[in-house]
């Protein structure tokens, strides 16, 4: 919810021109990346793309509730988009990056274990909150029938209100949205600390070993820098609060898998062109 | 469409502001390369100004960029401006000297680039959008630039990532004790983005005053710079290190009685109530 109230933009539809113009960019972005680093800096700018892609379909998934679930009167988790993509995206992060020198496999899953943990939790523990500690139940505003248990809210729903706490659909939903932040976020940084540890040690002229905590940090850094672009993209898309997969505003999500391809291959581009150039 | 809701009456224009905070960051950030000019690094500190005024200016373009209801919370925008800001200024310090001005161009293309997508691809539809974000992408990379540049002595790569430790009384060059080596930056990014998000934040609301929210901005960006003045013990020498901590700890305490000042000015009433005495003996 805006703080200051006004007309929230968005609606449904994509803008064709823009998303012409933004491919066109997104497109140069990939070719200059050719020229400068060739095929191998190409294919990780690809992997870059397709992770700020995940990052920015998953936020779809998490139950965004804001201010208005904070007071019981909407449902989802009672915080912004930002916050919630950086916590299970960073969370992701972490459980990944330990995994780096395991294989592209084995971290990608620590990734999206550590992200799809870190909102299971989050998830238990705001019903808690809900159900022990303000005393409302689980109920969609949304829809009628919970699509995977079955359950019915409208009896439950009190009136005034879009709804209010975690329903199991958007807990579900809240564990899918982890899941592919984190596994966005380390597929970033993975594809990063590859290409540093291939190229860093030319550059600055010193063993692979020496350049390692370089390499981390940078592929690291770039990694968060990326992940919340592609955050708060996704977030400007569904415009305040969101509940999980069943809500209309998730069939939005093509716009924002096109706005976070252009923005990573731009961004990905310039984390490239450190050790290109 | 949006509907704009002004958010203050009166203050300075954002132009002055951003004038203002551009030359005035740019200006500070330069004046750390003394320290190259000097040999000494004493005028670290000058860093941690440039970014002071920086968060100043991000502040008020958060108003101006907020004031059109974005329908994510003020920090969203905070996030973006450093996650596109952090990527452009690593890839600035790379080019020596020039680098506060490469920052400024490489985040301005970043940020058209990421205002382009908000407003027409995810069709959000707001006037202000692209410009807002450019200003936002250099606001968030000098001002990483300014505090880089305060815990290191330099904004130049190579002094970045190049640090010495001492092991068994002998000093070797080491990557890992660097300013980027060292995961600095992570640090930096979230002292810089939660000062750059929480003044218009904490301030918004009927009442809002543009002077308030600065003076807030600049309470939060030199509350920043006394985290940075610790890290840079680490780093430059301790005389310099102990005079970048003077500067933040009385820019700081200026900035917060000032602050207080002008909330008690916008309050309505101000209580000033006394703490509870325990009764001598315990109770």
């Amino acid at each position: 919810m805006s703080a200051l109230g006004g007309g929230a933009g968005g609606g449904e539809g994509m803008n064709p021109t823009a998303t012409i113009v933004g491919l066109v960019i997104m497109l140069i972005a990939l070719a200059a990346t050719f020229v400068v680093g060739g095929m191998s800096a190409a294919l990780v700018l690809v992997g870059i793309i397709i992770g700020g892609v995940l990052v920015g379909f998953g936020v779809h998934f998490v139950p965004v509730g804001g201010a208005p679930a904070a007071m019981g009167q909407a449902p989802g988790i009672a915080t912004g988009v930002a916050m919630l993509a950086a916590g299970a995206g960073l969370a992701g992060l972490f459980g990944g990056a330990w995994a780096a020198e395991l294989g592209l496999a084995v971290a990608l899953a620590g990734g999206a274990v550590g992200g799809g943990l870190m909102m299971a939790i989050t998830c238990m523990f705001v019903n808690i909150v809900y159900v022990f500690g303000m005393g409302i139940p689980s109920a969609s505003g949304k829809v009628d029938k919970d699509p995977i248990t079955g359950d019915t809210f409208p009896a439950y729903k009190s009136q005034g209100t879009e709804g209010h706490g975690l329903p199991f659909i958007s807990y579900v939903g809240g564990v899918i949205g982890g899941a592919l932040g984190g596994l966005g976020g380390t597929l970033i940084y993975l594809q990063l600390l590859f290409l540093y540890e291939e190229m860093l040690p030319a550059m600055l002229n010193a063993s692979a070993e020496e350049i390692l905590p370089v390499a981390v940090s940078l592929a690291g850094i770039f990694a968060i820098g990326m992940f919340l672009v592609n955050a708060v993209i996704a977030a400007y898309n569904i415009t305040g609060t969101i509940e999980g997969p069943h809500d209309p505003k998730f069939k939005r999500f093509p716009r924002a898998i096109v706005g976070a391809a252009i923005a990573s291959a731009v961004c990905g581009l310039v984390a490239i062109l450190i050790v290109a150039v | 469409m949006s509907v704009k809701i002004e958010a203050s009456e009166g203050g300075r224009p954002h132009n002055e502001i951003l004038g203002f905070g551009l030359i005035g960051s740019l200006v500070c950030i330069y004046l750390t390369y003394l320290n190259v000019l000097t040999g000494t690094e004493i005028f670290s500190f000058f860093g941690g100004l440039g970014a002071v005024i920086a968060l100043a200016w991000g502040s008020d373009t958060i108003k101006h960029l907020c004031s059109y209801g974005l329908g994510t919370g003020v920090p969203s925008a905070g996030m973006i401006a450093f996650g596109s800001g952090v990527i452009a200024m690593l890839f600035a310090t790379k080019f020596g000297i020039a680098a506060p001005v490469a920052a400024l161009v490489i985040a301005a293309l970043l940020g058209a680039v990421i205002g382009y997508v908000s407003d027409k691809v995810v069709s959000m539809n707001i006037p202000v959008m692209v410009i807002s974000l450019i200003e936002l992408a250099i606001v968030g990379a000098l001002t990483m630039m300014g505090l880089a540049a305060m815990a290191g002595g330099s904004f130049m790569f190579a002094d970045l990532v190049a640090g010495s430790t001492t092991v068994f009384g002998i000093e070797i060059a080491s990557y890992g004790s660097s300013v980027i080596g060292g995961s600095v930056l992570a640090v930096i990014f979230i002292l810089g983005s939660i000062a750059v998000q929480h003044p218009f934040n904490a301030c918004l609301g009927p009442g809002e005053q543009q002077d308030r929210t600065l003076m807030l901005a600049a309470e939060c960006g030199f509350l920043s710079m006394i985290g940075v003045a610790v890290i840079s013990f680490a780093f430059i020498g301790f005389g310099s290190a102990v005079v970048a901590l003077l500067v933040s700890i009385i820019g700081w305490a200026y900035t917060y009685m000032e602050y207080i000042k002008l909330s008690r000015r916008d309050a309505y009433d101000w209580l000033d109530a006394k703490p509870i005495h325990e009764p001598k003996g315990g109770a």
